[in-house]
């Protein structure tokens, strides 16, 4: 949905609009598809983690620390992307 | 992009867009387009067939000069079936 | 040849199915904007290519496909660059075919193709391209395609040939 419906569902306190904005950004439009992109990305998250792999964790607070909300925001919403790239069920291929 | 478009008309530039959505194009008015019946995203054809790529092109260009009203749509000549067939070459 | 079937959009009903997974996202505009004359003939004609497919040079800031609202930012693409050296960082439509040939959304070398056998003048030094994924028509139409239609301006074209991805 538009900026314009946003700031709406924003200023009536709809946070269910932002919900079910979040599931069509990540799904390419199709809510149903966003919601397994949500709980996809979760998954793989920790099933990377769950070995206890090297990881580093001074450059996650570092990174974390230096980024001011917005950025955090930003960086939330790529990182999402980048784990669901990084598995083989990636279904971004432009076919609405 | 017709947004654009329209932007660069007001400032006397001519332009035209080639559309695969007449619904869209013609929604936004943009000046001028020519429409092909193709596949999102394969405005100019398909794949290794320069003589329609190369046909579409010629054919946007040349309607900047033959469209008489602002929002005109022109049809291009083309299916996406005979496209994907190669029948263009 | 086959026979010709006027008007079937193969993707009918996009305005409304792009509005209804996006509400508000779509527009419609009513005044029509007076048509530009060209100043010369098309074979003296220098063009410039305005692409909203995700095409940009190796190596320039990938667009961003994360953010929410969309990335107001375009980028200029030499008219001499090589496909080779493109790349598409775009989701939101289907780059199957342009990812074996370029030039079904970005005909750069269809372009430069009629230069040399003279059907258009020449090609401004730089083409553009931007993502078509926005949430913001005010912001795009205000703000950014100002700024673009600045850019193309500079380059200095007669005419402007745009495919919308």
């Amino acid at each position: 949905m538009s900026v314009d419906h946003l700031h709406a569902a924003r200023a009536a306190g709809d946070d269910a609009a932002f919900l079910r904005y979040a599931r069509l950004h990540l799904g390419d439009g199709n809510e149903t598809a966003g919601r397994a992109e949500i709980d996809k990305a979760y998954v793989a998250a920790i099933k990377v983690l769950l070995d206890v792999p090297p990881t580093d964790y001074a450059r996650v607070r570092a990174t974390v620390a230096e980024c001011d909300t917005a950025t955090l925001a930003h960086l939330f919403l790529y990182t999402h992307l980048e784990l669901v790239r990084r598995t083989s069920a990636w279904i971004h291929d432009g076919n609405l | 992009m017709a947004l654009v478009q329209r932007a660069l008309e007001r400032r006397g530039l001519p332009t035209v867009s080639v559309s695969v959505a007449r619904d869209v194009t013609s929604a936004c008015l943009a000046p001028r387009a020519v429409f092909v019946p193709f596949m999102m995203g394969h405005h100019f054809g398909v794949p290794g067939s320069a003589t329609l790529q190369r046909a579409i092109v010629r054919a946007a260009l040349e309607f900047i000069a033959e469209a008489k009203l602002s929002g005109e749509i022109r049809d291009l000549p083309y299916t996406w079936n005979e496209a994907r067939r190669g029948a263009y070459g | 040849m086959g026979t010709f079937e006027p008007m079937a959009q193969l993707r009918p009903g996009l305005w409304e199915t792009v509005n209804d997974r996006y509400p508000g996202s779509m527009i419609r505009k009513s005044d029509a904007v007076p048509l530009a004359t060209p100043r010369v003939p098309l074979r003296d004609a220098r063009v410039c290519f305005v692409s909203s497919a995700g095409v940009q040079p190796v190596g320039s800031l990938p667009f961003d496909v994360a953010h929410p609202v969309g990335d107001f930012s375009f980028r200029s693409v030499p008219s001499h660059a090589s496909v080779a050296d493109l790349e598409i960082h775009q989701l939101k439509y289907p780059t199957a075919g342009a990812r074996r040939d370029l030039n079904v959304i970005f005909p750069i070398e269809r372009l430069r193709e009629l230069v040399a056998e003279g059907t258009i003048g020449g090609l401004a030094p730089n083409f553009f391209s931007f993502i078509g994924y926005n949430m913001d028509p005010i912001r795009f139409e205000t703000l950014f395609a100002e700024e673009l239609a600045s850019a193309v301006e500079r380059e200095a074209p007669d005419i402007v040939l745009l495919a919308p991805a």
